[in-house]
């Protein structure tokens, strides 16, 4: 981050090389969690004695704050946040709060409405409900 | 927020662990940039280091003059979790103190939330203590919340980070969700 501007998340202003960085939701990385953890089981009697205290507390989190569970939701639930030319950064805090309302959304990401992109309201009505939806059939 | 990133970093190999076959080596090369990945727990810049998912390539090595070990330049790619000033996310109380209360927020152990960025919550005194306000479901250890990130600092010693969070804007607070 340079210090000429002031960080703030809200006005999606995180530095050049993370807002071209891919974020992950915390289902993605619940995923991969569990996948690494089964690799080491397999290789090892005492896997939590093989991994650092981040991964086991990212995993605790991520398996606490993931919305969706099944991997099939999860790759759905970004297809069609990607259809709505958002950050990656906001993709990932809608997907990961999953706002019920647009005022919620909004609240949520600011940047969805400030960015001067023509993200109108009916849009992101339509935005929730397609996700609503993924957890109805999840 | 978890972000995928891919890291040019430098591997060092002990001259006495330099076997034969190829297949050895980068074995050894691996669970060296694993323990150093591990160790490493943090940077200012980058966040905290979770996971290497995979080793994209390993560079020609350099023998060192006066160690005879031998450094190898490997680019890899992992995830890394970095909080941002005005990001909005979701925590767990762990601690309830008179002044606020601390949560954690994947691996970031103390996050405070301050009394006074909790605007209309009473402190309530008791064998377990919480806030609590007039609309909202009480605040008290295990309970999750929602909140905005008003500030972070890096603590080089420790390697870590801590962050003060509020609960001044929409739509955040205690969270009881029965689907999570």
């Amino acid at each position: 981050m340079s210090g000429e501007e002031e960080e703030n998340a809200a006005e999606l202003k995180i530095g050049d090389e993370f807002l071209k960085a891919k974020c992950l939701m915390n289902c993605e990385v619940s995923l991969i969690l569990d996948h690494k953890y089964e690799q080491l089981q397999q290789s090892s009697d005492d896997p939590m004695n093989q991994v650092s205290q981040v991964f086991e507390k990212s995993l605790q989190y991520v398996k606490r704050f993931s919305r969706y569970k099944n991997p099939d939701a999860v790759r759905q639930v970004r297809e069609i946040l990607a259809r709505y030319q958002l950050a990656e950064f906001e993709l990932c805090v809608l997907g990961n709060l999953c706002p019920e309302t647009v005022e919620e959304a909004i609240a949520m990401v600011p940047s969805i409405k400030t960015r001067g992109r023509a993200q109108d309201d009916e849009a992101i009505e339509k935005m929730l409900n397609d996700l609503s939806l993924i957890k109805k059939f999840e | 927020m978890f972000l995928k990133v891919q890291l040019p970093w430098n591997v060092i190999i002990a001259a006495e662990n330099l076997k034969p076959g190829s297949l050895m080596l980068q074995r050894a090369i691996l669970i060296r940039l694993l323990s150093d990945f591990a160790v490493k727990k943090a940077t200012k810049d980058m966040g905290y280091f979770l996971v290497v998912t995979t080793l994209e390539k390993i560079g020609e090595g350099k023998v060192r003059q006066h160690t005879g070990d031998v450094l190898f330049p490997v680019v890899f790619n992992a995830i890394t979790f970095k909080i941002f000033k005005g990001e909005v996310l979701e925590g767990v109380v762990h601690k309830v103190l008179k002044h606020g209360v601390f949560m954690r927020i994947g691996p970031i152990e103390n996050a405070y939330l301050s009394s006074s960025k909790m605007p209309g919550y009473v402190y309530v005194l008791g064998e377990n203590p919480y806030f609590m306000n007039q609309k909202m479901p009480k605040i008290a250890k295990d309970v999750k919340v929602r909140v905005v990130v008003i500030g972070t600092k890096w603590m080089e010693a420790e390697r870590e980070f801590q962050a003060l969070v509020g609960l001044e804007g929409d739509y955040l607070g205690p969270i009881s969700s029965p689907d999570m």
